[in-house]
């Protein structure tokens, strides 16, 4: 009975998964041919003001830009469903042969970024929950929030400036030297100053939801009760309301999965890292179709198999989220 | 005559809040016995809650004792920080609250939130934790408490919530439980069982109740003595019969007559007309003077002291006064009164 539920409600998960997929990819798409400008550009650069008409429609025929719209996105469609993502215009190679190295540093800052952005999120909030209008809370406060509305791109600069310029601790850009691709220790240098930018564009937000869900919760009945019996502060906090929340940090963890990838975006193209998000941002100024179709489908399946994962965690967490299926059986 | 469990002298405590200082409790009163139930009646924001909460010291932090001193246990706890508090909470006094609904964690096992208590206050392995846990479930009336011991709240319904609470509320074997509103949630059935099982607690364990509700026919089901709270004052205190048999102050007067099985003939129900006054810059005088239609001159002016009625009945109201006019009380308490006297001779 229960094997069969489980099934299921994965093969729904499934078929949901390759619907919202089609409806990314029509859209992008579609929305990516709308805009203005001309993608031969990106193939061809400076040669293009030296073609003529014939040459420029030869081109468009050969790499498939002159069919009914329609006609492309199903071959498009044909192609992605054996594996074939199509050319990129500005590498002159299949995408995926581009994305696949990228895949890994985006990754590797992102995933680095989001684990310290929630462990440093919930150290703080519970540090400032417990001490609710306390001067420590209030500095949490004032600081988190401060740090919260710089700027990154701003902070990006000023950190390349005082610790890649002036004290020359750090490399301004990219994942690597040259010639170092195996050397983590070089690998981690590099990643510093990036991670240090995603960290204090995003912990605040998270940490303050969470402190705000705190309190939220330790001004319940249950928490009177528990002080009642003679329970601390402290001991109520991790005991009982962390505990409660828990599900509601899963939650706000799995939403921020797509945040904290916009911000590698950001960061990646401050610092000229190279991975995603810099592709993306790139792909989408040089109307390389196929690659901006790949960046986009890329996160978008990311964060839909992220979420769907948030929501199994959270069934496990909260007894209450089982019980109703039981009782319907 | 044996120590006082608790004992309020001229207790009164305060909010501060923006618009003004709140006088919640004023000039209280009050002394309970070990092992006495005291009922504790009066409006909402009359003070009740806050009076109970105040001596526990789980009032939120605007909230300061204003005056007085309370005594638990012959102990003088009114200076009491937090951190003296907490070895008492739970182990001299606890206190169980309105909704059993919300007085649980919805997702910690109850036995677990019970044992909790007991680990907290005492020395003892979890084993040995854990039996106590279940001779409380089983003493509060859950049945099977082995298995239900592992089990969320949630397969609780409201009366056995509440049995709960109480378990975990008596699991470090208080000498004092505040019972505030713990039966206005439940339906009348259950109300009833609840209110048996605080009187077979009370028999079985000797610890005493400060019994909070607005329901009087709960308090008069339970209550050894009553205390009547009005706008922050206790106006009347006395022994059960002396307040529902033979009342004196014209709040208690139009209380007892707003009970349904006092209806007026043309079954419409009697009610205490207007509202309680604002509790920042409460009025001179007596503050029930506005609503009551007995008020004297003099009510509007001078607060009426407790006028003792006999050893352990007084009530505050200026028609006790030699000078006062005879007031008589309304007829259908008379019937009561009558009663009482028959009772008594």
């Amino acid at each position: 009975m229960k094997k069969r539920r489980i099934t299921k409600k994965i093969i729904k998960r499934v078929i949901l998964f390759f619907i919202a997929m089609f409806v990314l990819s029509v859209v992008v798409f579609f929305l990516a041919r709308l805009a203005p400008g001309d993608p031969l550009q990106a193939f061809y650069g400076e040669a293009l003001d030296t073609m003529d008409e014939s040459q420029i429609e030869a081109a468009r025929q050969r790499l498939g830009l002159d069919d009914n719209l329609f006609v492309q996105y199903f071959k498009w469609l044909g192609g992605a469903l054996h594996g074939d993502f199509g050319l990129s215009l500005k590498y002159k190679m299949k995408v995926q042969n581009v994305v696949n190295p990228l895949i890994g540093n985006t990754l590797g800052l992102g995933i680095t970024a989001y684990c310290v952005v929630f462990a440093l999120a919930i150290v703080l909030a519970t540090v400032a929950a417990l001490h609710e209008d306390d001067w420590l809370d209030k500095i949490i406060c004032k600081v988190g929030t401060a740090t919260y509305y710089i700027p990154s791109f701003w902070l990006g600069v000023v950190l390349v400036l005082i610790f890649s310029v002036n004290l020359g601790w750090f490399p301004s850009s990219g994942a690597y030297d040259v010639g170092k691709q195996g050397d983590i220790g070089n690998r981690i240098q590099h990643m510093i100053l990036p991670l240090i930018v995603m960290i204090a564009s995003h912990f605040w937000y998270y940490a303050y939801m969470i402190r705000n869900k705190l309190l939220d919760e330790f001004r319940k009945d249950y928490v009177l009760l528990a002080k009642a019996k003679g329970l601390t502060r402290r001991q109520i906090v991790w005991k009982h309301c962390l505990r409660n929340v828990a599900p509601t940090i899963v939650s706000i963890m799995a939403i921020a999965i797509p945040h904290v990838i916009s911000g590698t975006v950001v960061v990646e193209a401050v610092f000229g890292y190279p991975g995603i998000g810099n592709l993306a941002v790139e792909s989408a100024k040089y109307h390389d179709y196929n690659m901006l179709m790949m960046t986009v489908l890329l996160t978008g399946a990311f964060v839909f198999i992220a979420s769907f994962v948030a929501q199994t965690v959270n069934e496990e967490i909260d007894p209450r989220m089982k019980v109703t299926k039981e009782i319907r059986w | 005559m044996s120590e006082n469990l608790l004992e309020l002298k001229d207790y009164s405590v305060s909010f501060n809040t923006p618009k003004g200082e709140v006088e919640a409790v004023r000039n209280v009163n009050l002394e309970l016995k070990p092992g006495e139930i005291l009922g504790v009646v009066g409006e909402s924001g009359c003070g009740k809650t806050v009076m109970c909460k105040s001596v526990m010291k789980l009032m939120p932090k605007n909230a300061f004792i204003k005056s007085g001193s309370v005594k638990v246990q012959g102990e003088d706890i009114t200076s009491y920080k937090e951190r003296d508090m907490r070895p008492l909470r739970g182990k001299r006094f606890a206190m169980v609250f309105q909704d059993p609904m919300t007085s649980l964690n919805p997702t910690i096992p109850i036995g677990k939130q019970i044992t909790e208590s007991i680990l907290k206050h005492e020395k003892v392995s979890t084993d040995e934790a854990k039996r106590r846990a279940i001779e409380m479930l089983d003493l509060v009336g859950i049945k099977d408490p082995n298995e239900r011991f592992k089990l969320q709240p949630h397969f609780f319904s409201g009366g056995m919530r509440q049995r709960c609470v109480l378990a975990v509320a008596l699991a470090s074997k208080p000498e004092l439980l505040f019972a505030d509103e713990a039966t206005t949630a439940l339906d009348v059935t259950v109300e009833e069982k609840i209110l048996n099982l605080l009187l077979d607690i009370r028999e079985r364990l000797g610890i005493g109740m400060v019994f909070i509700s607005h329901d009087l026919g709960a308090v008069a089901r339970v209550a050894d003595r009553v205390a009547v709270m009005y706008a922050g004052k206790i106006v009347e205190i006395g022994t059960a019969e002396e307040i529902y048999y033979d009342p004196r102050h014209p709040y208690t007067w139009g209380l007892l007559s707003s009970l349904p099985a006092l209806a007026r003939k043309d079954g419409e129900l009697n009610f205490i007309h207007g509202m309680p006054p604002s509790l920042i810059d409460p009025p001179p005088g007596d503050a029930f003077a506005e609503r009551n239609k007995y008020a004297l001159a003099i009510d509007y002016e001078k607060e009426p002291p407790m006028f003792q009625i006999s050893e352990t009945h007084s009530a505050a109201t200026w028609l006790l006064d030699e000078r006062a006019p005879r007031v008589v009380s309304p007829v259908n308490l008379k019937k009561r009164s009558a009663l009482w006297q028959q009772i008594r001779s």
